[in-house]
């Protein structure tokens, strides 16, 4: 049973502590050595404050968040890897994964072709060389989570690069995003109006929240109008700024949404150096998944790879593994949604699909890299495509540097919210432009696509490998870029794209009149499935909504400070939810901040 | 100042944290060096090159398990870049060594790089033999907990490649020389590739992607500034 009362936090039952626990309290206090300084309890718990099923990226930052706080945690996850929807696997883990998918072992995720090279495996390359993430995402400097990965020290198990090119797509060819002030001004192509009406929205749109008598009047409208009728932009820098720099989907993007992702973009950049995202090393999600899982393993959490949940029994508490053990669930249990049991039937519905297609090619990219880095984001807008696309395409593009792929290659991630059989042309269409653009960009390499062979021995797989080779091996131009993997695939998400997870998904049905009897997972709470944002911006919006369905109250999510002697400068606690805050909503009036509008002088 | 990264690995109860803490805690306690166990341990030795005779800061980053080993559930991220492991067992448990060794074998799997140092460590030596130290006979085979003989365990280091010592964290016994050789061995072997590394900092590789140091942000502020 959900308690009504906040347990206390880990602060709290320590003797030392004697604070009181409002929102103004002293951070707790870890003291040196936490964490190593008991012994580990020797067996299995018989007893936890919340099982969590799933290692995903919002699970792993949520097992933290209740460690720390002071709950006892068992995290299981059925797979013998970390991360479950965010993992980064190697080739041959991901050969593993699509099978699953294809025999529905793996629930919402769907359509999944495969192809990898005979060059992986029993080439010059090794399956281990790539680590390759389901879900790829980048990082804000000035994001929520950015904060918590430093406050929580998760930062120094990972390594982290910056990301300072975004290209949009555009006739043909990738241009290079102006992005900074002085790139604006010293633009040559940029007429001097331009560069006035833009450098005036930049001006805007960094305190665009305490001048709602701009926006306001355009609040229900689209950004592309807005820009054009008050700004008098053109469409290359309304483009510019909706997909490269928003990241936005498409051109009915509305006001308060495009301007908080425009907002975020620029004011991440220069926070650690000339550039707005950062990315890990090694691979993404995944990675951020381990080091969150051991930062709660540290705060005391119990793990457990290849073990499933078989059923909850809400009356008893008693959770049920696949070993036969058994467990005493006192709060909650939380579960990813491709974690399920047999018998489960209280998931909520993932009626949103995202579709995704990720490209290993044998060349290292570095023409759309900026000096020193070894990534990039490319956007194709709304209409750039030859498929005549309506959402955006959004690829995202790591080197060697990220140490995910050896050098001389490339990883492409190419993702789209558009639905239905439209979406895998517009992935083609996006992957054709980026292969002749890369083509063209350097010089002639000799390929060899007989190379280039089908897995799959089973089923389905190979029938959908067969149709995709020969739409490939059309496309395909004479002066050839080696593919070493493609891999298509649909995931499947309850979070409409653009927004972050919506937080009645998490209320659970508790009447237990409606318990369904035949169910095995009445009382479980859901997480969602990653959403098609391509930042972490959704991560800690939900992790923190599970958290208060926990504890009670979200004031002490991450509420620690580690004692230490060369403290971390202040890291900045007024960060914010790039999409979504919790309380002073985008949309909901303010009428406090009436301020005159003589920003718009210039 | 030269850091690497060292593992600990060997099954619940053998005692590997509390060879970390004995190390971290008390020999260097005074300088306070120690980071938190949130992230690692950090704990800096000195050592002398033995051409130069010149001292050498050796920072060890220490991962413990946090108990993650004990269902198997030790992520890649903790193996990545290991320079070194403590490979630790319990004298007085009869399957520890060979756990133990599945570990070694573990180990050698996970990570790359072939100059990883592996420390063979037979804990609890408190609780065992040395007759000489003892005084009666009575008393001796009642606390003679032993069950891994000394030469069991050498042997198998010895075939493997491994450095083998048998220390007790409680007394401290033998803790600070495993550190101590770890530091040296690592020095030896790196040391070629540091020098190369220091010659070629100047024409540094552009095609080499720049780490970022995401603790210290970047401000405009010139008070923050280190010149």
């Amino acid at each position: 049973m959900l308690s009504p009362e906040r347990r206390p936090s880990m602060a709290e039952r320590r003797p030392s502590f004697f604070n009181s626990t409002g929102p103004n309290a002293n951070p707790l206090i870890v003291p040196h050595l936490a964490g190593i300084e008991d012994p580990l309890p020797e067996t299995t718990p018989e007893k936890v404050d919340v099982l969590i099923v799933g290692s995903g990226m919002v699970e792993s930052v949520l097992a933290a968040a209740l460690s720390w706080q002071g709950s006892t945690v068992l995290h299981i996850d059925k797979n013998d890897y970390y991360g479950d929807t965010s993992a980064t696997l190697t080739v041959d883990q991901i050969k593993r994964w699509v099978d699953q998918i294809n025999n529905g072992s793996i629930p919402f995720y769907e359509n999944a072709k495969l192809y990898v090279s005979t060059l992986i495996g029993s080439g010059k390359y090794a399956s281990k060389d790539f680590g390759i993430d389901l879900s790829p995402k980048i990082l804000f400097t000035k994001s929520d989570l950015l904060s918590i990965l430093v406050k929580s020290r998760v930062h120094q198990y990972l390594e982290f690069q910056s990301l300072s090119n975004f290209h949009t797509y555009e006739n043909d060819s990738f241009e290079k995003l102006t992005n900074t002030k002085q790139e604006i001004f010293a633009d040559q192509k940029l007429p001097l109006m331009t560069k006035r009406n833009l450098m005036k929205f930049i001006k805007f749109v960094l305190n665009w929240d305490k001048e709602p008598e701009i926006w306001k009047p355009y609040a229900n409208r689209s950004m592309a109008e807005f820009l054009v009728e008050k700004f008098r932009l053109e469409k290359p820098q309304v483009f510019e700024l909706l997909f490269s720099i928003g990241l936005c989907y498409n051109i009915d993007t509305k006001v308060p949404e495009a301007l908080q992702r425009i907002r975020r973009y620029l004011s991440s950049f220069d926070v650690y150096g000339p550039f707005p995202v950062l990315y890990s090393k090694y691979g993404g999600a995944g990675e951020l998944s381990q080091g969150f899982c051991r930062s709660a393993a540290v705060g005391g959490a119990t793990y457990k790879l290849n073990e499933k949940l078989v059923s909850y029994n809400p009356t008893t508490n008693v959770a049920l593994f696949s070993d036969g053990s058994k467990v005493n669930v006192v709060e909650k249990v939380i579960m990813s949604p491709t974690q399920i049991s047999e018998d489960s039937k209280n998931v909520p519905k993932q009626p949103y699909q995202i579709h995704r297609l990720t490209c290993i090619v044998e060349k290292d990219c570095s023409t759309w890299f900026s000096e020193g880095e070894s990534a990039a984001i490319v956007v194709f807008p709304p209409g750039s495509l030859k498929s005549g696309n309506k959402q955006v395409v959004q690829a995202f593009i790591l080197g060697s540097g990220s140490e995910c792929c050896p050098s001389g290659t490339c990883i492409w991630y190419l993702s789209t919210t558009e639905q239905g059989v439209r979406a895998e042309l517009d992935l083609d269409a996006a992957l054709e432009a980026m292969e002749l653009s890369i083509i063209r960009e350097t010089s002639t390499d000799i390929g060899d696509d007989e190379d280039i062979v089908q897995f799959g021995s089973n089923g389905q797989t190979l029938i959908n490998s067969v149709k995709l080779g020969k739409s490939f091996k059309e496309y395909v131009p004479r002066e050839k870029l080696q593919f070493l993997f493609k891999l298509y695939y649909t995931q499947r998400t309850s979070t409409p794209p653009f927004e972050v997870v919506d937080p009645t998904l998490f209320n659970v049905n508790k009447d237990t009149e409606k318990f369904d009897p035949e169910a095995s997972d009445n009382g479980v709470l859901y997480t969602s499935m990653p959403s098609a944002e391509i930042s972490y911006d959704e991560v800690v919006t939900a992790a923190k909504v599970l958290y208060e369905k926990i504890v009670g109250s979200d004031d002490d999510f991450f509420d620690i400070d580690f004692e230490d002697e060369d403290d971390l400068p202040g890291s900045s606690q007024d960060y914010e939810n790039a999409i979504e805050d919790d309380d002073e909503d985008m949309g909901i009036d303010k009428s406090e901040s009436a301020e005159f509008v003589g920003e718009m002088e210039i | 100042m030269l850091q690497f990264k060292l593992v600990l690995l060997g099954d619940s109860s053998v005692g590997k944290s509390s060879i970390v803490h004995r190390f971290v805690k008390d020999s260097f306690d005074e300088l306070r060096e120690s980071t938190i166990g949130a992230a690692f341990l950090a704990q800096t030795i000195k050592i002398k090159d033995t051409e130069t005779q010149e001292d050498i800061d050796i920072k060890f980053e220490i991962w413990d398990t946090a108990g993650q080993e004990r269902y198997k559930s030790l992520a890649p991220m903790y193996y990545r870049n290991a320079n070194a492991a403590l490979v630790v067992y319990d004298l007085t448990q009869k399957n520890s060594l060979s756990k133990a060794m599945s570990w070694v074998d573990e180990l050698k799997s996970k990570v790359g790089d072939e100059d990883l140092v592996i420390y063979l460590v037979g804990n609890k030596l408190d609780l065992c033999d040395n007759v000489e130290n003892r005084g009666g006979k009575e008393q001796e085979e009642e606390e003679n907990k032993r069950v891994v003989t000394t030469q069991e365990a050498d042997s198998y280091a010895k075939d493997q490649g491994l450095l083998f010592a048998e220390i007790s964290a409680k007394t401290g016994q033998g803790v600070k020389e495993v550190f101590q050789t770890i530091g040296e061995k690592l020095y030896e072997i790196k040391k070629p590739e540091l020098l190369a590394k220091k010659n070629r900092e100047y024409g540094r590789n552009s095609s080499e992607a720049v780490d970022i140091n995401i603790q210290r942000p970047n401000t405009n502020d010139p008070t923050s500034c280190c010149s």
